[in-house]
């Protein structure tokens, strides 16, 4: 089933406000901040973002997914998703 | 008794090698030997050779990288073809320095000289950029500090506790009798000292985390400048002045607003950059991680590489043919904000910092080029000679007659 783009980075952005608090009138987060720079994620809380993205899109995400592409805003790791989701023909 | 090697990744060899020296005190000395892919480790009596083995593979499987990415991006190169010269050695023949103890070393003269112009440069250059306010620390830090730091789940290996000797009469006097009549020795200490709950500070920034605890910060936020004598202890591991356990660690720290630490770490990795251009070091800069002493050790590190959480500037020691972090820019996102409660515009501060290590910058600096200022690179000779002349001229005059 084709998820749009639209869609993907609605339930990353639900996931991660919910799952790390982040407060709805929070000036700074947007689809584009960077998650981990801005301290909304850190290394233990990626695994769960990791986990998350690999159940909501069907998809698996290694250690050097990790390192070659940038995943490091809601957008960027929504691209990605949906990227790897054409890729294996979802 | 020997172990095989499988791996030979140059990091993952580092890696081990600084961890081989924590592995168990029946270690009397270890070699790497990297062209055999063998590490040979000489016992002591009475050892437990099938335990150390054990120990070594726990080792080997903590460093082992194979299933991470260990992203490495280098910003900045600037090689030059040096000779190999024993500073270490030319530092002793000209009593610029005298070792006072395991990794612990006096210097002066020259030696002590650069260390001072070192310093000036960070205040004339990134103090002065950033605005840094001058902070002054203690060198003893709770312990209760570095454990809401997370330093002991990170690098237990290398804390240096202190004690006082236990508030009780008879201990007192029976260590002071002892010291008179038999010449103090270690087991004097052995039960009578009290629990220890401060260690010898070994990060020169924790304390300005701990003395802003609660703070309410205005955007963009704060930028503070200290510098301080740290411990670390290496076991086996302490090596002339590229690894010494008593050093001296000058930084700037910025807490704040995400886009503050990353605008300003920024800009000073290029200043960084521009100060090994001006000076002219074979010196390398770029991603790191930190020598995490735990069995995280590689999602640690792998992620601090991928985020660029940690840079250095590594320069050149020809002589060992290899070289060593003498600079390093850091990014902590909120962990320590979190930790202390610091926040700016209501959500947790973050934090980042840039450090110098002194004595390696001195060891690296006369390695690369030797004792003889006239034969330096013309950036560094003339800061030095101006550093020298306008000291000579800004210190007061001894005074003849003491009043």
């Amino acid at each position: 089933m084709e998820i749009a783009q639209a869609q993907a980075v609605e339930t990353l952005r639900n996931f991660i406000r919910q799952r790390y608090n982040v407060p709805l009138d929070d000036a700074d987060f947007s689809d584009d901040v960077h998650l981990f720079d801005y301290g909304y994620i850190d290394s233990f809380g990626a695994v769960d973002l990791i986990a998350f993205v690999e159940s909501a899109f069907d998809i698996k995400i290694s250690q050097s997914d990790l390192v070659a592409y940038p995943l490091n805003t809601i957008r960027e790791i929504a691209d990605f998703a949906l990227q790897r989701r054409k890729a294996n023909g979802i | 008794m020997t172990i095989d090697l499988e791996q030979l990744d140059a990091d993952y060899l580092a890696q081990v090698r600084y961890a081989l020296a924590f592995i168990s005190e029946d270690v009397v000395s270890y070699d790497i030997d990297a062209a055999a892919k063998k590490i040979t480790i000489e016992l002591g009596p009475g050892a437990d050779e099938a335990e150390v083995r054990t120990r070594v593979g726990e080792i080997l499987s903590r460093y082992d990288q194979s299933q991470f990415g260990m992203k490495t991006v280098v910003d900045f190169e600037q090689k030059r073809d040096l000779p190999a010269l024993d500073a270490w050695a030319g530092m002793l023949e000209r009593r610029w320095a005298t070792p006072v103890g395991d990794g612990h070393v006096v210097l002066r003269g020259p030696a002590a000289l650069l260390m001072a112009l070192v310093d000036h440069k960070v205040d004339s250059i990134f103090a002065e950029e950033f605005g840094a306010e001058l902070e002054y620390f203690p060198s003893t830090i709770k312990s209760e500090t570095l454990h809401r730091c997370n330093h002991f789940t990170s690098f237990p290996e290398h804390m240096d506790f202190v004690a006082h000797l236990k508030q009780d009469l008879g201990v007192l006097k029976h260590f002071s009798d002892s010291c008179r009549d038999k010449g103090w020795s270690p087991e004097l200490h052995d039960g009578t000292m009290s629990r220890s709950d401060f260690a010898i500070s070994p990060s020169c920034c924790y304390h300005a985390y701990e003395a802003m605890e609660g703070w309410e910060l205005e955007k963009p936020g704060r930028c503070l400048t200290a510098t301080l004598h740290c411990h670390r202890y290496e076991g086996a591991n302490h090596k002339y002045m590229s690894r010494l356990r008593a050093f001296t660690m000058r930084e700037v720290v910025w807490v704040g607003h995400p886009a503050y630490i990353i605008s300003g770490r920024a800009r000073a990795e290029q200043l960084i950059i521009q100060w090994a251009k001006d000076w002219e070091l074979s010196c390398r800069f770029e991603t790191a991680n930190d020598m995490f002493f735990t069995d995280d050790y590689a999602v640690k590190a792998s992620f601090q590489r991928q985020q660029q959480g940690k840079k250095e500037l590594r320069l050149d020691v020809p002589s060992e043919g290899r070289s060593i972090s003498c600079f390093s820019s850091n990014f902590h996102s909120t962990t320590f904000g979190k930790a202390f409660g610091i926040s700016v515009a209501g959500r947790p501060a973050t934090s980042g910092c840039i450090a110098w290590g002194y004595e390696r910058w001195v060891y690296a600096l006369l390695s690369q080029f030797g004792f003889r200022p006239e034969e330096w690179p013309a950036g560094l000779r003339d800061d030095y000679e101006r550093f020298v002349r306008d000291r000579r001229t800004t210190l007061p005059a001894r005074a003849a007659t003491p009043e």
